[in-house]
């Protein structure tokens, strides 16, 4: 069973005389334990996405299915098994972050010696101990975005959504950030749906991405796969002096593109390992000055995709 | 889900209520200061127009109804207007929660809020104007709260309802609403002395017939307080409905999302 099955999901928003898109028969299906990112430019519906997701606001057409449950139906019974952090979230400003956390708590009907040990495990989990007693308004950035990921884990919640959980982060708290949604994920049994614009962290933290673009699902896969699929691969640049037959180069397996200026050549191939050994074999007639590779990132993918 | 766990559901609100309440310089404002310069006045008003001691105590009453109004009927508008203010409210309806929790809860802080506002009232018009609020008797006191606090909650809700169906700013129309309500329920005057069409209006209005149940203690004539606490109720349960209606309705139009941003 999928943890999280969406057909065909629309959703538009109206105002008094227009009606806007936002998404677009989005179907995708994730499985349990997987971490799920979501990626697509500003404005591609992944906010909304995650939101009609986490059951906060209504699809207008399509099929969800939650943890098994048809989470348009049964609403309640999705809101008690999941949670979902956000980017710049907000909190009742003059309640301490303790105070905020018992509140969220209450609303998921934990009490007693239960609640406080899941507020306790909370603030721990997210170091949050020194700023118990602050009021939420006086937090930083960084700090409200972590008071917001210990709610989210209260309920111990079998599915995480996670909207831009790093943003607004500078690197170093960003890096701790991500390493204790590892820690989460590594400890509690659970699956993780996030977005992010930072290309290194889907990288390292989602085993399979989704791009939106424009409200529609334009690709979906592993970051390996979406990278073959969109034939960025590793680009080899050669710098020489000396004579070349470039045909040597343009017979090369994997080679996808070749493109040459005078004592410089680049190469695009869908794998670098075998194929640097040919290239040096096709420049025996010259003296290779500099060779580099550069291995395609998610950055490349999104770039492509995002066009 | 426990008995324990659905019941702190219901707290959630009283608890958060509780919390700004109490870091809030403005409660002792709301609590004391307005609910008792508004006494004054009206009371010093009656002195100068030199009125009978039935007539002070008509008018008191109506003053110490209003104030009860007014503060638990914004305990139960806090339930939005807090999260509206700080942005938050997202992180309330992605919890299951439903909307009775949250009235009940808050309403559980303005009945206590409510309650302390009368006792100031109550003792202070009896100390100043030499009122004697309990010449009904204690179970006249408690229908009469507990109508106005039924009434108060439909009020707050109607604040909460308009806000998730056309946003921020339509809170002024509630406002505006339970203004309207006042002016026609009689707080300082009898209803009779309003136009035909008014009067018919106030006929409508709970709080017209909590109003004269306290005041036939005072010898005002007759009161039909159960048609007034059938009508609160009735009120009570369709604001209820509505609330909830609202909340689905801000969840398809997206309102639920622009309210936290
Ligand atoms: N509640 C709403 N009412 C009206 N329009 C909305 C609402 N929420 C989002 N939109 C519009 O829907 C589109 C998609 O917004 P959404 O927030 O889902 O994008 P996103 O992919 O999360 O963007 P970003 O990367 O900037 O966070 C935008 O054009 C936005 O203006
Ligand atoms: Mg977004």
């Amino acid at each position: 069973m999928p943890a999280l099955r969406a057909e065909k999901i629309c959703k538009s928003f109206r105002g008094l005389f227009t009606k806007k898109e936002v998404l677009h028969e989005v179907s995708l299906s994730i499985e349990e334990g997987e971490v799920f990112g979501i990626l697509g430019p500003n404005g591609a519906g992944k906010t909304t996405l995650m939101s009609i997701f986490s059951t906060l606001i209504r699809p207008d057409c399509g099929h969800l299915e939650v943890l098994g449950l048809d989470a348009l139906q049964k609403t309640h019974a999705v809101r008690e098994r999941i949670n979902i952090s956000s980017g710049n979230p907000n909190f009742p400003w003059s309640l301490t972050v303790r105070e905020n956390l018992n509140h969220s708590a209450m609303l998921y009907g934990l009490y007693g010696r239960n609640l406080a040990r899941s507020v306790d495990e909370a603030v721990a989990a997210f170091e949050l101990e020194p700023h118990v007693s602050s009021k939420f308004e006086t937090l930083s950035t960084g700090l409200k975005q972590r008071v917001s990921l210990a709610k989210s884990i209260l309920n111990r919640p079998k599915i995480l959504f996670l909207d831009e959980p790093t943003s607004g982060l500078d690197p170093d708290m960003a890096m701790k950030t991500r390493a204790l949604i590892q820690k989460i994920y590594e400890e509690q049994d659970i699956t993780v749906v996030l977005t992010t614009h930072y290309m290194p962290e889907a990288e390292e933290l989602c085993d399979r991405i989704a791009f939106l673009r424009e409200g529609s699902l334009i690709a979906l896969g592993t970051p390996g796969e979406l990278k073959r699929a969109l034939k960025i691969g590793h680009r080899i640049f050669v710098e020489y002096e000396g004579d070349l037959d470039p045909v040597k180069l343009r017979i090369i397996p994997g080679v996808m593109d070749v493109r040459q200026s005078p004592g410089r050549v680049e190469m695009v191939f869908d794998h670098s390992e075998r194929a640097v050994s040919r290239i040096i074999k096709a420049f025996a007639e010259a003296d290779i000055l500099d060779i580099g590779i550069d291995q395609p990132d998610l950055e490349d993918v999104f770039l492509e995709l995002a066009r | 889900m426990s008995w324990q766990g659905e019941l702190n559901k219901f707290l959630s609100a009283t608890y958060k209520n509780w919390i700004i309440s109490k870091r809030n310089v403005f409660t002792v404002f709301e609590l004391v200061f307005w609910p008792f310069i508004g006494l004054l006045s009206i009371g010093l008003l009656t002195r100068f127009l030199q009125v009978t001691d039935d007539m002070v105590a008509f008018v008191l009453v109506g003053a110490i109804a209003l104030s009860i109004l007014q503060i638990s009927q914004i305990d139960v508008a806090y339930i939005l207007l807090f999260d509206l203010w700080s942005k938050s409210i997202k992180q309330t309806f992605v919890a299951p929660i439903r909307g009775y929790h949250l009235v009940l809860g808050a309403m559980l802080f303005g009945v206590i809020r409510g309650s302390a506002v009368f006792l100031i009232l109550a003792l202070a018009s009896s100390r100043f104007f030499g009122f004697d609020f309990l010449a009904g008797g204690l179970v006249t006191v408690i229908v009469f709260l507990a109508g106005t606090f039924i009434t108060a909650a439909s009020i707050g809700m109607a604040v909460c309802i308009s806000i998730l169906l056309f946003g921020q700013r339509a809170d002024v129309a509630a406002w505006s609403l339970s203004g309207i309500m006042m002016l026609v329920s009689g707080v300082y005057y009898p209803v009779e002395i309003l136009p035909g069409p008014l009067q018919l209006l106030s006929k409508s209005i709970p709080l017209t017939y909590f109003l004269e149940y306290y005041r036939s203690a005072y010898g005002y004539g007759s009161h039909q307080v159960l048609l007034g606490m059938g009508l609160a109720l009735l009120y009570f349960a369709a604001s209820l409905l509505i609330l909830n209606l609202a909340i689905e309705r801000a969840r398809t139009t997206g309102m639920m999302l622009r309210l936290s941003e």
